[in-house]
């Protein structure tokens, strides 16, 4: 359950980050998650809900997780013609070459959250 | 109140990694991240490396796993310095385990470093440890399917170890439709068909070592 442990990494993000801002209450995180990024975005979620129990950190228990979902894309310079990868990453649908370049599917980033201070 | 963050969710893995590099650089010590499923056979691939090369050089060994000493055991028994992490059920190696290891080895004292990773197809492809070259190890009682199963480990690894090829005439495994898989997924990734068991193959890796180390000395 690698979620569960890349679930830790965007906690301790937003840790650092709302302490410098004296935000002790999150109550919305933005993921964004790739196709090829080794997430599962339903894993996530579990995840996420699993730490919003946790005492240790500043996830309010009726906080909300989006995950914008980004789907693969290669780019073919031979054909010069975007396409979906399939199992076999790189071979262009058209030209049947391992000549695509993998564009996008990658991403995984934390694009904001939300909080308050209630101090 | 909104916060833009627009962070990479593995930003302080990065950060470790970076840290790694820069020491590895230093010292001129070649680091390889070794990958694969469990019982691909990482670590008899390692015993026969160090059997080979360590009258030239000296090798230290991280062993990843989720419990025991066992593979650190194996690798201490021919006289290479092995330090294990036990990730207590953490699928992966990252960054920050590294470097916390690091300072129980004398990396100016060390010319290869191998980092077995936690056996796992998925997970361990991710995490940058701060190596300079990443390889994959696949046996053929695996199956031809697993290349394109695991798209996101070998994108991410420039060699495969074709292992236990002394198995081949009692399996249907086949070794072009394999390299012919990897080009789809990676064509800048090589193929080395070797068996630990039997030694053969084994000498292309071994080269490709040397070459990594006299790369590494001569930057």
């Amino acid at each position: 359950m690698h979620e569960m442990a890349l679930m830790g990494e965007i906690v301790r993000l937003i840790e650092q980050d709302a302490t410098k801002r004296n935000i002790d209450a999150v109550t919305k995180v933005e993921l964004i998650v790739g196709a090829l990024s080794n997430a599962l975005p339903e894993a996530l979620e579990m995840a996420f809900d699993a730490y919003k129990l946790q005492k240790d950190n500043r996830l309010t228990e009726d906080a909300q997780l989006i995950i914008h979902f980004e789907r693969a894309k290669a780019f073919c310079p031979i054909c010069e013609e975007e396409y979906e990868p399939q199992s076999r990453l790189v071979q262009c649908p058209s030209c049947m070459l391992p000549s695509g370049q993998i564009i996008a599917g990658e991403t995984f980033r934390v694009l904001s959250y939300e909080g308050s201070s209630t101090s | 109140m909104k916060v833009t963050l627009e962070v990479d969710v593995l930003t302080n893995n990065n950060r470790a990694a970076e840290f790694n590099r820069r020491l590895f650089e230093e010292t001129k010590t070649l680091v390889i991240n070794l990958m694969s499923s469990p019982g691909a056979g990482k670590t008899t691939i390692l015993e026969k490396t160090i059997e080979a090369l360590s009258k030239d050089f000296r090798i230290g060994v991280i062993e990843g796993d989720l419990a025991t000493e066992k593979d650190a055991e194996r690798i201490r028994a021919l006289g290479a310095q092995a330090v294990q992490i036990n990730t207590h059920g953490g699928c992966h190696l990252d960054a920050r385990m590294i470097a916390a290891v690091l300072p129980q080895f004398d990396l100016s004292e060390i010319d290869l470093l191998f980092i077995e990773n936690v056996g796992n197809l998925v997970c361990p492809s991710g995490y940058d440890l701060g190596q300079q070259h990443k390889v994959a190890v696949l046996s053929v009682p695996e199956g031809n399917d697993k290349i394109p199963k695991y798209p996101t480990m070998f994108m991410r690894t420039e060699l495969v170890l074709l292992n236990k090829i002394d198995l081949l005439p009692y399996l249907d495994f086949d070794v072009e439709q394999a390299k012919d898989d990897l080009k789809g997924i990676n064509p800048q990734s090589s193929l080395i068909p070797l068996s630990a068991k039997t030694n053969e193959g084994m000498d292309q890796w071994l080269n490709w070592i040397r070459e990594g180390i006299a790369r590494c000395k001569n930057q």
